[in-house]
């Protein structure tokens, strides 16, 4: 979870940022232009639907161990770890999310 | 590659367990302190210990608690002179657990400490997960 959360630090700070929207407009370009751009470079998106679907499945499991814990297969240790895994994983989303929208309304605001 | 926060979490969660069963033979040992046998000259009910063993976990590269077994006390049984139990022998005794009450409220209270102890870490480990995404928010 946490490799998840630094490596989301180092792609979501606004270096990262900037090198992966100007990574993915040169692959787009190099592609409009019929060029040999079949470089397998994971895009800023990739990564984020990567780590967005890590994220669902950690809350599922939470959910599942919930629902199990009250039907009292689950032990309460168990329901817990998963709940508290699928809790600081939404708050990583939640943070992820908010710098995203912040970064894109700071290039929205850019004066051209 | 492992998440050490997260192996922390799920060895405390690995230690909570183990100290859970160990109350489960506590509680078994202090309800049965008095459970004797049902016909003249039967066994009583024998204390019962348990015992933990690590256990290498390759997800998270790291030593887990586990229960090894739980298995029998083989100290002697108390004998009470009790001539009207149905257990009683011809010359009027009836064995008694060997179960001292004593010793399981002291392991009791050792289990709750030990409990503490991993809860600690857990809310330690979690603060520690949460500060990190606190950092990413801010």
């Amino acid at each position: 979870m946490i490799n998840e959360v630094s490596a989301l630090t180092s792609s979501s700070s606004t270096d990262g940022l900037l090198k992966a929207s100007s990574t993915t407009r040169y692959s787009m370009s190099s592609s409009e232009l019929g060029g040999t751009g079949e470089t397998p470079v994971t895009s800023f998106s990739d990564a984020m639907a990567q780590v967005s679907q890590g994220a669902i499945d950690t809350i599922k499991q939470g959910e599942a161990a919930s629902i199990a814990g009250v039907d009292g297969q689950a032990s309460v240790q168990q329901v817990v770890e998963a709940v508290m895994a699928a809790e600081s994983t939404l708050q990583t989303a939640i943070a992820i999310r908010d710098k995203v929208v912040t970064a894109y309304q700071e290039i929205s605001r850019m004066s051209i | 590659m492992s998440d050490p926060l997260s192996a922390s979490l799920h060895i405390s969660g690995a230690g909570l367990h183990a100290q859970s069963e160990r109350l489960r033979v506590v509680s078994e040992n202090l309800a049965n302190a008095r459970s004797t046998g049902q016909a003249a000259g039967d066994d009583p009910y024998r204390r019962k210990t348990i015992t933990f063993e690590s256990e290498f976990n390759r997800a998270y590269q790291a030593n887990l608690v586990s229960v090894k077994g739980i298995g029998a006390d083989k100290a002697p049984f108390t004998v009470e002179y009790d001539p009207g139990h149905p257990a009683a022998d011809e010359d009027g005794y009836v064995k008694m657990p060997n179960v001292n009450t004593l010793l399981e409220l002291a392991d009791m209270r050792e289990t709750n400490r030990s409990y503490e102890a991993n809860l600690k870490v857990m809310t330690q480990a979690r603060e520690m997960v949460m500060r990190n995404i606190d950092l990413l928010r801010n």
